[in-house]
């Protein structure tokens, strides 16, 4: 036991905070205060029986797939685990490791567990705890993250607990420890929860690498992966294990039924655009939500979250506090008191972006609300599943269109819910920034040789297939610079020590290690009370450079005027008049998934088909009906394209159904090869459903849409032509040198260590552009333009599919109701908030009166 | 006094140039923390100032402080390349008006034949120094905030170095390219003269 140090007035300090707050804390549990358990009786059983008591105990039978996942790991097998949220993923794979931790008994870290979340919720650690009990001997559990006490992460250092939990990043710094080969030495088993959050992104990758180099360290170690259904399990176990072995999948059909409601406006109108149904099924969402009923109400977006609080609260006064406000913006001290408030029911009702979508574990909540259309199978899945969390009892799904044609949508998930049609998750193709970053954290981890980081990385299923030049490049990145020789003579990073890569410079390290332990983000301002500094949340920079002091804005429900931009810091006031705008965060808009988007096209067909026996579809049926009297309604056999002249000019439209991302490669790219074939100027326009090119002047668009302008050949030098990647390439360059180690975040106690080296993403670029345009890192910036925001394998298909043909070409008297919200969001890119509505008013009364007119 | 695109100063009449915040030695600076920022921003800053010496025939040079970025941006490769570059200026009086970099970076090298000033140098109606302040009776010309301003149109937003000329005191944009800068907040009566390219746009 070890002894009692004398306590630091900074440990007094957080002791008295600790007190303070209802929560327990984050730092080590069973030391120095705990009397020493006596070991277990060996009448007792193994640990293996012990904790099975202990299941029966609490009421349990174990599943077949826990019995399953539990004698996996017996015989020696990685895996990957799914089942629904709530069927009992933790114990399956925590409770065989942690019997054979007991009975054996070795010193150190053995069970490691690794989650995405940013802030490890309290719950996982209690889950983890509460069986240390009945097992006697000394076990701990302790957690790391970027929160972690400067205490606690120096003994760390040194020693760790037997079970670890932990993040991404922060197991990056841990390798980054020249003492991390004898620290994870004695490593049995890790556990990567909600590996399906991880598996599309880079810290996907970056965690495939850290599990690359913890089977270097202990050869012996098991891999357990935690994930919801995907499309692709096979391939996200593998990326799970790594290439040396086989994965188990262990699975259960414990896919609670999903009964989805859709609320039904009362008056449709034929003109639907984005979000013209929102105060009236707003009031109407009011009238239906009970605060007897915990309720989760998601919205897609941080901004929509704002507004919807805001309304409900408007049109409820009488709810109180029963009503709350959760998105990641808001201060983690707000949320978290949310969080409890759900647990302990003292908050009824939560308007909330995806911010609830993980960990969090409140136990059911009766109701979940989706406003606005989820765009995707899997995520719809993962909220329907929030309601009900026993086995086998229905989730229940609200569904709340914000535009008529978002019914049709609706009607589609509707169907492939049922068809369980998820999306899969794809990895990152061997990301050059990670692995250059995985490279600096390996030399001060211990060091490297070439040959054998080389193989080591290969062993991770994202980088199989890495060729050796491609690790040279990284390498090269890392000891040299970049790829012109001499053009950085002072560049120190990693160097070479007969063979042996290390880092000898402690600055270097120091800074490495600063920036691996936070995750990239768009630069966020801290919004702060003027009186008092209170913090209340984030937003994104690009939003409030555009304020000016005495703006107002809605933040966490609140009114706020803008009294003075400081750096990272807006100090602001509660303002009394109304709040003439809401901030916007970039990320927010997802595109339409390739699941929804193929069940739409399915559901379209079957309208057109006069097929429209749902409720959702029978609701849109004027807007449909409208649509297949000014044109047609898209069928799945060929892709609708409408041409029609206004005064604005000669318009195309083309209906892909394939995700604004798509579309956006998808009309430039357009644009570009109509121009080759006459001289033309095109304004552009895109939503999840398809795009509009418009003209001045008369265009051919019937002839010159042939199957030859959807060539697959040359598309990446044409989209390059085509779209200001330049600009696009920049905001990915931003991502790419954080992760890559470019560019220092400004984290208020090391801002004055890193001021010399601070400089702006975008700069860097600039003299990258200037003086190395053949950076690697570039290159992959505009890679990822193509890959991820174009989704180029998506785009290349739908390509195909337009190149196939045949085209069902309509020209139609003016914009239908599927082309009309492309329209509007073509006007309400130029204009502010007011004159849009005024605008679009003024459209639709002309054609209302065309039409009664031709009638 | 002209605002020239080149970000400098000139002043004809007193055969004078000045510039800002130059910031040599950043590069090296950035490499020494293990941040591959490539070289070859002190070549276009060198070309560039030679550019504008030979054109204007000025024959004295300020620099309105921050000319280094920082003390182990000062390599021996650094100081030879400017040693070579003075050289080839010799007719040239280079004054330096000490910045906060400057004071942190130490004593600069000899070869470089500059006269250091702590403070000031007044000259006619002007002073010029490296922060900005107001002086009773004169008009201060000086660096140090690296002024840029805003400038958006549809959908393109762009941020371009600029000279802040206000009542009291006027801002030289940082002369090298590879600097951070701040947006200038506009008082009335105040001018902002925006750099883009070859010309200097009143904005």
């Amino acid at each position: 036991m070890p002894a009692r140090r004398p306590r630091s007035l900074r440990a007094q300090l957080q002791a008295a905070r600790r007190a303070a707050r209802p929560a327990p804390s984050t730092g080590p549990r069973r030391r120095a205060p705990r009397p020493r358990r006596p070991p277990a009786p060996p009448s007792a059983g193994t640990p293996m029986q012990r904790l099975r008591g202990w299941f029966a105990s609490k009421g349990w039978t174990p599943f077949p797939f826990q019995e399953e996942a539990w004698a996996a790991y017996a015989r020696g097998d990685s895996g990957l685990i799914h089942v629904p949220t709530g069927a009992g993923k933790t114990h399956a794979a925590y409770i065989a490791p942690l019997a054979e931790v007991a009975e054996h008994g070795r010193e150190g870290l053995q069970i490691l567990y690794v989650t995405p979340l940013r802030a490890v919720s309290r719950d996982v650690e209690r889950a983890l705890v509460e069986p240390l009990d009945l097992l006697g001997g000394d076990l701990a559990v302790e957690s790391r993250t970027g929160d972690t006490a400067a205490a606690v992460r120096q003994r760390q250092r040194e020693s760790l607990p037997e079970v670890l939990i932990t993040t991404p990043e922060s197991l990056s710094v841990m390798l980054s420890n020249e003492r991390a080969p004898a620290l994870f030495s004695s490593l049995r088993a890790v556990i990567v929860d909600e590996w399906h959050e991880l598996l599309g992104t880079k810290r996907g990758t970056q965690t495939e690498l850290a599990l690359a180099r913890l089977r270097r360290f202990a050869p012996g170690v098991r891999t357990w992966a935690l994930s919801a259904t995907l499309a692709n399990l096979e391939e996200a176990a593998r990326h799970a294990v790594g290439t040396g072995a086989a994965p188990t999948l262990v699975g259960a059909d414990l896919e609670r039924p999903v009964e989805v409601e859709t609320l039904l406006p009362e008056a449709v109108d034929t003109f639907p655009w984005a979000g013209h149904l929102g105060y009236a099924m707003l009031s109407r969402v009011a009238a239906r939500l009970d605060p007897r009923e915990s309720t989760l109400v998601f919205t897609n977006t941080r901004a929509q979250a704002e507004r919807w609080f805001e309304g409900l609260r408007f049109a409820r006064p009488e709810w109180g506090p029963l009503l709350a406000l959760h998105h990641g913006s808001i201060d983690r001290d707000e949320r978290e008191r949310v969080e409890r408030g759900l647990k302990d029911g003292t908050v009824r009702l939560v308007v909330c972006t995806s911010s609830l979508d993980l960990g969090v574990d409140f136990g059911p909540v009766e109701r979940v609300v989706q406003v606005g259309s989820p765009k995707g199978i899997g995520r719809t899945l993962q909220r329907a599943g929030r309601s009900a969390h026993r086995p086998g009892a229905t989730s229940r799904l609200l569904f709340v269109p914000t535009h008529a044609l978002e019914l049709v949508e609706m009607a589609a998930a509707r169907e492939a819910l049922a068809l369980r049609e998820v999306e899969p998750r794809t990895p990152p193709p061997r990301p050059l920034d990670v692995l250059a970053q995985h490279l600096v954290t390996c030399a001060l981890g211990g060091g490297f040789t070439r040959e054998s980081l080389r193989d080591e990385v290969r062993t991770a299923a994202a980088y199989a297939r890495l060729t050796d030049a491609e690790f040279d490049q990284a390498l090269t990145l890392v000891t040299e610079g970049g790829p012109t020789l001499r053009a950085y003579p002072e560049f120190r990073r990693v160097v070479e020590h007969g063979g042996r890569f290390v880092v000898t410079d402690a600055r270097v390290a120091r800074l490495h290690r600063l920036n691996i332990g936070t995750i990239a983000s768009d630069a966020a301002v801290e919004l702060r009370y003027w009186r008092g500094g209170a913090r209340l949340g984030s937003v994104e920079e690009s939003y409030v450079s555009r304020l000016r002091p005495g703006d107002t804005f809605l933040f966490a429900g609140r009114t706020l005027e803008l009294a003075r931009l400081q750096g990272l810091t807006a100090y602001v006031r509660p303002a009394r008049a109304k709040a003439t705008s809401t901030p916007r965060w970039a990320g927010g808009r997802l595109p339409l998934s390739t699941s929804l988007a193929t069940a739409m096209r399915r559901t379209l067909e079957q309208a057109r088909q006069g097929d429209v026996t749902s409720d959702e579809l029978a609701a849109a049926w004027p807007v449909l009906e409208a649509q297949a009297r000014l044109s047609r309604i898209p069928g799945q056999e060929a892709v609708l394209a409408e041409t029609c002249q206004t005064r604005d000019g000669h318009h195309l439209f083309l209906y892909p159904f394939e995700g604004r991302g798509v579309h956006e490669g998808l009309a430039a790219l357009l644009a570009l090869r109509l121009t080759r074939l006459q001289k033309a100027t095109f304004a552009l326009s895109v939503n999840d459903y398809g795009l509009e090119l418009l003209t001045p002047t008369p265009f051919p668009f019937e002839e010159a849409l042939r199957p030859a302008l959807f060539t697959r050949e040359h598309l990446a030098e044409d989209v390059d032509e085509s779209v200001n990647v330049g600009e696009l390439a920049k905001r990915r360059f931003r991502d790419i040198a954080r992760v890559a180690g470019l560019v220092l975040p400004g984290l208020p106690g090391a801002r004055k260590s890193t001021r010399q080296v601070q400089a702006s993403a975008s700069l860097l670029h600039d003299v990258f552009q200037r003086y190395e345009p053949h950076h690697p890192l570039l290159a992959q910036a505009r890679r990822e333009v193509l890959e991820q925001h174009f989704e180029e394998a998506r785009l290349v298909r739908a390509l195909e599919r337009l190149e196939q043909g045949p085209l069902e070409f309509v020209h139609a008297r003016r914009p239908t109701p599927l082309g009309f919200p492309l329209v509007v969001e073509r006007i309400s890119a130029s204009l502010s908030n007011e004159s849009l509505l005024e605008r679009v008013e003024r459209l639709k009364e002309r054609w209302t009166r065309d039409d009664a007119r031709s009638a | 006094m002209e605002l020239l695109p080149e970000r400098a100063l000139a002043w004809p009449e007193a055969g004078l140039v000045a510039v800002a915040d130059p910031h040599w030695g950043k590069t090296e600076s950035f490499q020494r923390h293990g941040i591959p920022v490539p070289t070859g921003v002190l070549e276009d800053d060198l070309a560039r100032l030679s550019s504008v010496l030979l054109a204007t025939g000025a024959r004295r040079l300020l620099l309105l402080g921050d000319l280094v970025h920082s003390r182990e941006g000062l390599t021996p490769a650094l100081v030879r390349r400017l040693a070579d570059w003075r050289r080839t200026h010799a007719a040239v009086e280079m004054v330096l008006l000490r910045g906060n970099h400057d004071l942190a970076a130490g004593p600069l090298p000899p070869a470089w034949e500059l006269d250091v000033r702590e403070d000031a140098l007044d000259l006619g109606p002007f002073r010029f120094t490296h922060h900005p302040t107001p002086t009773p009776g004169r008009y201060v010309w000086a660096g140090h905030l690296h002024p840029q301003v805003r400038l958006s149109s549809r959908g393109e937003r762009l941020r371009l170095p600029c000279f802040h000329v206000g009542r009291e005191v006027g801002v030289l944009p940082a002369f090298s390219a590879f600097t951070g800068g701040l947006d200038v907040v506009r008082r009335p009566g105040e001018r902002v003269f925006a750099l883009a390219g070859p010309s200097v746009i009143e904005v």
